[in-house]
């Protein structure tokens, strides 16, 4: 076997076979299985009413309504509890001073940090592939699956947890402490909660300006089912800073670590504006909730130099509706529509008005639905738009799942935690066995 | 040929390396002596690569060694504080060392007594055990210069015996040790060269009998010329 493979395989053991990473995956069994239990039986009850009402029926969708809040669990063990499985992996290294024992062997320092990520990455992949028997036992139900969205919706955790090793990563390099590198690791990723907290409360222009690269803003892409490039490609680079970072620091061979972290910020940054300016994004959810009919789409990409002033607070519930039944959606069709939100004197004179404005024609109203907003748009860009009709074509899939709910109870509550313990305890012991046997 | 030249290195206002040289033969057993806190740990991590000097260079063979990837090729290191994977069982460790380096030698681990103690947890070794453990890795290999930083830590009398002898015989295969080691009457029994530091700086250099003609008279211990030559 290659050298590669051995240094790999004894990362992946050791990922895989700690104490921690065993509680964590009984955690990610339990929650996962309390959130499906939950998350079916809700919709269930929610579907009663819906099945013989077509109308009603449309608004139930398998992956907001029952899959979101599922994975949604995921979110909270990564944030908290994945880099205290993660950390190990370089930090152990440190305090056993076990990397100059690697080191010394035929490795690369390539190698060893490619090896403890690819670790890392399988981990991952095991925690969402613990996830897959929810999606099975749907189906058994009778259940509707969208795998478009659905398979956006897990590459988001995978990015999001990919997002989460690097972060540990960087703080276990910095700290020769396991413990301290944990709270750090915590700060720096729940940080992102705060950017986000700072930017809905309009607190500063900074933070909003900032929280276009929140990770839990660019998760939201793919929880709302768009496939976001530009989120896809700021998910990539941020956790690459984080990785570079962490290579560099780790490297005690170098001699100055400035120059190579300064060239990774600046490509870092290169980066940034550069994917700034990709305004690629699809809308892979099947009821096409994220965006507007067909015709307002055509309609809409016509339109040149859009200009919105908006006087609302951006706390206001009112700003929140126009936000996410127009902004969201007028985004995935053009990214280049300038949004101002108006402070001080101004703000309070006129309150609660949106002006648009398009080549210097100008059209007012207190309105944000928008049965009023297309004709003032379309009109000051002079498109005349055929609203007829757009019939919504997507059904909806309510589900009543009536008496069949133990097997997610034995599932997760019973299988697959003694079977992650009988792995654990046996794996433990092979090598004594199997030691023990050859003599 | 190996040549320490002008090391220097500084954490912050201290110096912990003055401008070091010396010179190490092959096929020597060299030993670096000096009190707690001489920068012998130092000099050892930089001479095998795993920290820079501030000033200096490392030479072997009238060339100049930079980089830790060309180090790594000549030095097998053995830090002082090294803690192998605890959770690891012994023979689980010795068959990955084995699988990497492709470097078998049954002859090793009979001679280090390893084979007692496979089925045990890294963990639970004693330390005598785990130095052995630490050596049979620093040995695993067919590298040219073995450095130790304090190996003898941990061993009673009878292990202490086994092990020097164990060392004496890797010297006489061609191997050239670089030993650390603060137990003069340790460092008497294996070296046949000695670099004495203090404070960062070398004191002097030499084989003990060089030594006596320079600190003391003919039947002097180590331990005499040690006191000696500091004061």
């Amino acid at each position: 076997m290659k050298p590669f493979f051995l240094l790999t395989k004894k990362e992946v053991k050791d990922t895989f076979f700690s104490r921690t990473a065993l509680f964590f995956l009984l955690l990610v069994s339990f929650l996962v299985g309390y959130g499906f239990l939950t998350a079916v039986k809700l919709y269930s009850e929610q579907s009663l009413a819906a099945v013989n009402n077509l109308l009603y029926a449309r608004g139930f969708e398998p992956v907001p309504g029952l899959f979101g809040p599922v994975y949604g669990g995921l979110f909270v063990l990564f944030s908290l509890f994945l880099p205290f499985v993660i950390i190990p992996l370089i930090s152990r290294e440190k305090e056993h001073n076990t990397l100059a024992l690697l080191t010394q062997l035929p490795f690369s320092f390539k190698e060893i940090f490619i090896a403890k990520i690819i670790a890392a990455f399988l981990f991952l992949l095991f925690v969402l592939v613990l996830t897959f028997p929810c999606v099975l036992l749907w189906r058994i139900y009778g259940g509707h699956l969208p795998i478009n969205e659905l398979s956006l919706l897990i590459s988001g955790y995978l990015l999001y947890g990919m997002f989460v090793v690097a972060v540990s990563f960087f703080s276990a390099v910095l700290f020769n402490n396991t413990a301290a590198a944990s709270i750090f690791s915590i700060f720096l990723i729940t940080s992102s909660w705060i950017i986000d907290f700072g930017r809905d409360m309009n607190i500063s222009p900074l933070l909003s300006l900032i929280s276009a690269w929140s990770v839990t803003r660019l998760l939201k892409y793919f929880e709302n089912g768009i496939l976001s490039l530009s989120a896809l490609a700021d998910f990539i680079l941020i956790s690459s800073l984080f990785f570079l970072l962490a290579y560099i620091i780790l490297r005690f061979d170098l001699k100055s670590k400035w120059r190579p972290i300064s060239l990774t910020l600046i490509l870092f940054i290169f980066g940034l504006l550069m994917v700034s300016h990709l305004s690629l994004n699809f809308d892979l959810t099947e009821s096409q909730r994220n965006s507007f009919g067909p015709k307002i789409t055509r309609a809409l990409k016509k339109v040149r130099g859009l200009e919105i002033d908006v006087y609302l607070q951006g706390e206001d519930s009112r700003f929140k509706d126009y936000q996410n039944s127009f902004l969201k959606k007028l985004d995935l069709v053009r990214n280049d529509v300038r949004v101002r939100m108006m402070k001080g004197s101004e703000l309070k004179k006129n309150y609660g008005l949106f002006v648009y404005r398009v080549q210097g024609k100008t059209e007012k109203t207190y309105s944000n639905s928008e049965e009023e907003i297309f004709p003032i748009i379309f009109q000051l860009a002079g498109i005349k738009v055929d609203y007829g009709n757009e019939e919504i074509e997507y059904p909806g899939y309510p589900l009543v799942v009536k008496g069949k709910l133990s097997g997610i109870k034995y599932i997760y509550y019973l299988l697959i935690p003694l079977v992650l313990i009988a792995v654990s305890v046996s794996k433990n012991y092979k090598f004594k066995f199997k030691r023990s046997g050859a003599k | 040929m190996l040549k320490v030249s002008n090391l220097t290195k500084r954490y912050f206002k201290t110096i912990a390396l003055d401008r070091v040289s010396f010179e190490v033969a092959e096929g020597a057993i060299t030993g670096i002596i000096g009190p707690n806190g001489a920068g012998k740990s130092t000099l050892l991590e930089i001479i095998t690569g795993f920290q820079n000097p501030d000033e200096g260079e490392i030479y072997f063979n009238d060339r100049p060694l930079p980089a830790f990837k060309e180090k790594k090729e000549i030095f097998s290191y053995m830090p002082e504080d090294l803690a192998i994977y605890p959770d690891y069982y012994v023979g689980e460790f010795i068959s990955f060392i084995n699988d990497v380096t492709r470097y078998v030698n049954p002859e090793l681990i009979e001679l280090l007594n390893l084979n007692p103690v496979k089925n045990k947890k890294i963990r639970y070794l004693s330390k005598g055990y785990h130095q052995r453990l630490k050596l049979f890795f620093a040995l695993s290999n067919t590298k040219k210069f073995i450095v130790l930083d304090e190996p003898f830590d941990g061993f009673d009398p009878v292990q202490l015996m086994e092990i020097l002898e164990f060392i004496r015989s890797e010297n006489q295969k061609g191997r050239t040790f670089i030993l650390s080691i603060h137990q003069l009457y340790d460092a008497e029994k294996i070296c046949n060269h000695y670099v004495l530091l203090d404070e960062g700086r070398v004191v002097t250099t030499g084989s003990i009998d060089t030594l006596q003609r320079r600190f003391g008279e003919d039947n002097s211990s180590l331990e005499q010329i040690f006191i000696r030559a500091l004061q």
